[in-house]
């Protein structure tokens, strides 16, 4: 396909992605006063500063701000060394049972994260973890690797057998061998899932919900989300200008880490 | 060899992790009656009218609450169980009345409070009625927190144009739906999802009290002939277009205001909401007590909803939080309470701000009334999640409603006949 | 396992000399998995032996709760709508999300014309949730745009199952085509260049290019996206919850909602985990299949 063919179906259909999110910000920005259904497309009102500082009110989600952006480095970045360590243990030093490790680990995503609530606070309150920020760090890390050995193990079954046996000879160590060739190999594919897992950490609500509960440490969405209720507290508007405040940091950090993705195009063209 | 390891060292921790599970919870109680006490919330949204009450407490009791609001209410119970058994067992909680209480007062969980409600009940701080829903084996557990009256809130702007006053029996109600319906304006609210089961717990009780405490204790069925009747009255409503869109998720309160239907059948605490939404009380909406189904009736029913706070037993602030428990029954407290969450007040002799509230509070106290328990609070849990969806499912498709109670009954049986 | 036979004396000499560094590698994933996800998971299983209501002690009562779970004859419904989102979850975003993935490969500019995919997962979950129940309420923004061009006549498209299902995987699939696309084009990105080029030189292009060398190495992420995409929607909790709360009736329950309205709402933590139990072992069953047949090394691990 030729390449205006292509960017133009890209184009259309990456707008038509975005119907969505215009509508997100053109009612996030309505007076709660003024706010109908009856025309959602339509912008009507800017009020939408007014109601980001109602969302910050309601919820206090300013004080979660910091300890969320800690869980949202932290665990992920540890969880991509260790899924990237073990992906590595399994494809290049060729462990025994390789497979049955890597399922013992993968294993780790297949239930339901609801039914492991409970136990987690209970031992969490017996263990002094429960409303700690390390007990946080713990958790996020625990559920993000999972997904980080899948992707690791099957990006490094990409990578010939031999660099390693090269690097062998060279006389390099194991763990030389991971941190100096195989992590920049996989830079890409590091980044991507310390992205991805940092969102899904950053916009996590059940574990903060269960596993914290003062302001400071609990995650931002916990917090944004107690002031949505049948028993009144926000309004619509606010609650999606909140949302889109939240979002904010997440959405930056996709545009600043997409040059790491543009890689493919340079070594693509010939 | 190695990777057959791993089931049996999980195993073992397992094994002790459940010995740990099986010792019991709670803590000492530490018998301090000032400071700062946990408190933990479902109405997460109210945490800053609990935050504006600090002040008046901490000059009225020297208490000052640190409050942790969960916005997922069955998380919450859940939670709230489960920190029973550890030393986060709570010094001050809300919880449901009805038979989550029950059960909870059951198993030796909740503090008592009858002198916390004989003291109050001598000072004409809250009324007897009240206190039959706080009673269990003649004794008093927990303390209301909130106190919502179920009414028809309608659109004053509709009311007007249509030239409509508040009926005052049920034919006159009959006639104001028929003529909105007439006039193409969608009369009443209804959704298909959780809350499904206002129109049903309306139309019983106003027709016959007695049946629908029947349905709460299991005397009477779900496919008496009597219910049977009250469902096709309803399906006739529902084919004669009276309800809105079940497949709408609009606000109720922007619904109201902007006129998707013209009443709505809600607690007290809607006022807010509705402000919120920039409605003015008394102007833009008012609301009425739902007149009985059966005129012959000598007291109109109203559904209560009566939210308590409760202090666990084994809790390390069970003395705090009893402090706490007593100040809050005060006029003082509930007049600051009342001031910051705008709603209203179970202590008559507490002043409450909006008089639309106010109103509706001396009403439902006078003769002509009577209080009975919301059926959500009213109904054993199991039974209540199968008739919410059972409900939800008629109002999504309106038609015979035998199947949807046989569906409902089936669940009561199995119900019953385990409490046997 | 299959790689055993496959592997020279040479290799299997080497990977002993490995054993132990091996062992030190994945050793921290392993035991952070394990204790703090299936410790509580254990926890789960011995629950659902038992009945148990959240308070007091469990009381064991052996499978009754096996049994009781596949005598309700709301189970099939919740199967059958689980079943319905792995096939729209592996048919829909997976899909699509390839076919972004391939039409940015090697072009100019792709990197931003795939932001538009990725800014729906960067969103967070409480504006996503309210937005589509914006869309797809009766007379809300999907109607209301349609109206505009003389469509009047809409389905109720959260009520009407199994249209609601299909409308709740749609807006699940706005959200996660951006992931799969992102991980295609790791997948993409890591093919060498000489096959290509020598395939290239061969006159392939477009089908016959993908069908002959992406694809197959293609395979690694593919595996990734799949494996991801059948646990995530047998697992169907969220959006669910959020919109019809498996309504109306039990019309759109997934697997999930049923475990969860077992556990958190009813408070039979005996069934709840029962039905946890079984849809664990099912996705761990599916996932294994799947996934032993796509990394075994006759496909070149």
């Amino acid at each position: 396909m030729s390449r205006v063919i292509r960017t133009a179906v890209l184009a259309v259909l990456g707008l038509f992605w975005l119907l969505p999110v215009y509508l997100l910000l053109v009612n996030a920005a309505k007076s709660p006063e003024a706010f109908t259904t009856k025309e959602s497309w339509l912008p009507t009102d800017f009020s939408l500063f007014g109601n980001i500082a109602e969302a910050m009110r309601l919820s206090g989600l300013a004080e979660s701000a910091a300890s969320t952006l800690l869980y949202a480095v932290v665990s992920p970045a540890i969880a991509v060394l260790v899924g990237a360590a073990a992906g590595f243990a399994i494809v290049a030093l060729r462990l025994k049972h390789g497979f049955a490790w890597f399922v013992a680990i993968f294993g780790g995503t297949v239930f339901p994260l609801q039914m492991i609530l409970l136990p987690l606070f209970d031992a969490y309150s017996r263990t002094g973890l429960f409303d700690t920020q390390a007990g946080m760090i713990a958790v996020y890390t625990a559920i993000s690797i999972p997904f980080s050995a899948f992707v690791m193990r099957n990006f490094f079954s990409g990578i010939a057998h031999n660099v390693f046996e090269a690097a062998v000879i060279d006389g390099a160590s194991t763990w030389r061998i991971f941190a100096r060739v195989y992590l920049p190999m996989a830079s890409s594919a590091l980044v991507a899932i310390f992205i991805l897992q940092a969102t899904f950490i950053w916009n996590d609500f059940l574990l903060g919900l269960v596993l914290s509960q003062s302001d400071t440490v609990r995650p931002i969405v916990t917090s944004l989300a107690g002031m949505q209720s049948t028993y009144g507290g926000a309004q619509m508007s606010t609650v999606l200008a909140g949302g889109l405040l939240v979002s904010l940091p997440t959405v930056v950090l996709f545009l600043f880490t997409q040059k790491f993705f543009a890689r493919g195009l340079a070594l693509g063209q010939y | 060899m190695r990777s057959k390891r791993i089931p049996l060292t999980i195993a073992a921790a397992a094994a002790a992790s459940l010995v740990l599970a099986s010792c019991g919870g709670g803590a000492d109680d530490d018998g301090a009656t000032t400071g700062t006490l946990d408190f933990y919330t479902n109405k997460a949204a109210w945490e800053p009218d609990f935050d504006e009450l600090n002040a008046t407490s901490e000059s009225g009791a020297d208490i000052t609450l640190n409050t942790t609001g969960y916005s997922d209410a069955d998380q919450y119970d859940a939670f709230i169980k489960q920190s029973f058994r550890t030393d986060k067992s709570p010094g001050l909680f809300t919880w449901q009345t009805g038979p989550s209480l029950t059960e909870l007062v059951d198993e030796g969980l909740i503090a008592q409070t009858t002198d916390i409600w004989t003291k109050a009940v001598d000072e004409g701080w809250v009324s007897e009625d009240l206190r039959d829903s706080y009673t269990f084996d003649g004794e008093q557990y927990c303390v209301p927190m909130n106190i919502a009256y179920w009414v028809m809130y309608y659109n004053k702007n509709i009311f007007e144009e249509q030239g409509l006053e508040e009926p005052t029996t049920w034919a006159e109600l009959d006639a104001i739906a028929s003529q909105l319906s007439d006039a193409g304006i969608t009369p009443y609210y209804q959704t298909s999802t959780l809350f499904t089961f206002q129109w049903f717990q309306q139309l019983v009780a106003g027709t016959d009290p007695e049946l629908y405490n029947g349905l709460a204790t299991g005397e009477v069925k779900y496919t008496d002939p009597e219910i049977v009747d009250i469902m096709n009255t309803w399906l006739d409503q529902e084919e004669a277009g009276w309800f809105s869109d079940a497949g709408s998720t609009v606000d109720p309160a922007v619904g109201l205001k902007q006129g998707d239907f013209a009443m709505i059948n809600f607690g007290s605490f809607f006022n807010g909401s509705l402000d919120g939404a920039g409605m003015v009380s008394g102007e833009d909406y008012d609301m009425f007590v739902i007149p009985a189904v059966n005129g012959d009736l000598e007291k109109t029913p109203v559904a209560v909803e009566s939210g308590p706070l409760c202090v666990a037993e084994n809790s390390s602030q069970k003395t705090l939080g009893l402090t706490y428990s007593e100040w809050w029954m005060s006029p003082d407290a509930q007049t600051a309470w009342s001031e910051a969450r705008g709603d209203v007040a179970f202590n008559p002799q507490a002043t409450v701000a909006d008089p639309m509230l106010e109103d509706l509070g001396t009403t439902v106290s006078g003769d002509g009334y009577e209080l009975y328990d919301r059926y959500y609070e009213a109904t054993p849990t199991p039974i209540l999640t199968v008739a919410l969806e059972q409900f939800g499912a008629f109002i999504a498709n309106p038609s015979d409603p035998l199947p949807y109670l046989e569906a409902i009954q089936a669940e009561a049986d199995d119900y019953w006949a385990d409490q046997g | 396992m299959t790689t055993d036979k496959t592997l020279s004396p040479q290799a299997l000499r080497q990977r002993d000399q490995y054993r132990w560094s091996a062992l030190g590698f994945i050793a921290p994933g392993v035991l952070v998995v394990a204790v703090l996800l299936y410790l509580p998971l254990l926890w789960t299983t011995f629950l659902s032996l038992t009945e148990y209501n959240g308070l007091g002690d469990p009381e064991w009562i052996g499978i009754a709760n096996y049994v009781e779970m596949f005598d309700d004859p709301g189970f099939i419904g919740s199967v059958l709508n689980t079943l319905l989102w792995v096939g729209g979850t592996l048919l829909v975003p997976v899909g699509i999300g390839l076919g972004v993935a391939l039409l940015t490969w090697n072009l100019k500019g792709g990197t931003w014309l795939r932001l538009p995919f990725l800014i729906p997962y960067a969103l967070s979950g409480i504006g996503v949730g309210v937005i589509w129940s914006f869309i797809l309420s009766g007379g809300g923004a999907l109607d209301q745009a349609l109206a505009a061009f003389g469509v009047d006549d809409t389905p109720r498209w959260l009520v009407d199952a199994p249209l609601n299902t299909v409308v709740m995987i749609l807006a699940t699939a706005w959200q996660g085509v951006g992931v799969n696309a992102l991980l295609f084009t790791i997948g993409l990105q890591s093919i060498p260049r000489e096959p290509l080029e020598a395939a290239r030189m061969d006159g392939a292009n477009g089908m016959r290019l993908f069908r002959s060398i992406l694809w197959p190495m293609l395979r690694p992420l593919t595996a990734v996206v799949v494996g991801l995409s059948i646990v995530a929607s047998l697992k169907t909790f969220d959006i669910v919850q959020g919109m019809t709360k498996g309504g109306p009736g039990r019309d759109s329950e997934t697997l999930a909602l049923t475990m969860y309205k077992e556990t958190f709402v009813n408070s039979d933590y005996g069934l709840g985990s029962a039905i946890a139990v079984f849809l664990t072992v099912v996705t761990l069953i599916a996932s294994i299949l799947y996934l032993r047949q796509q990394l075994s090394s006759k496909h070149g691990v």
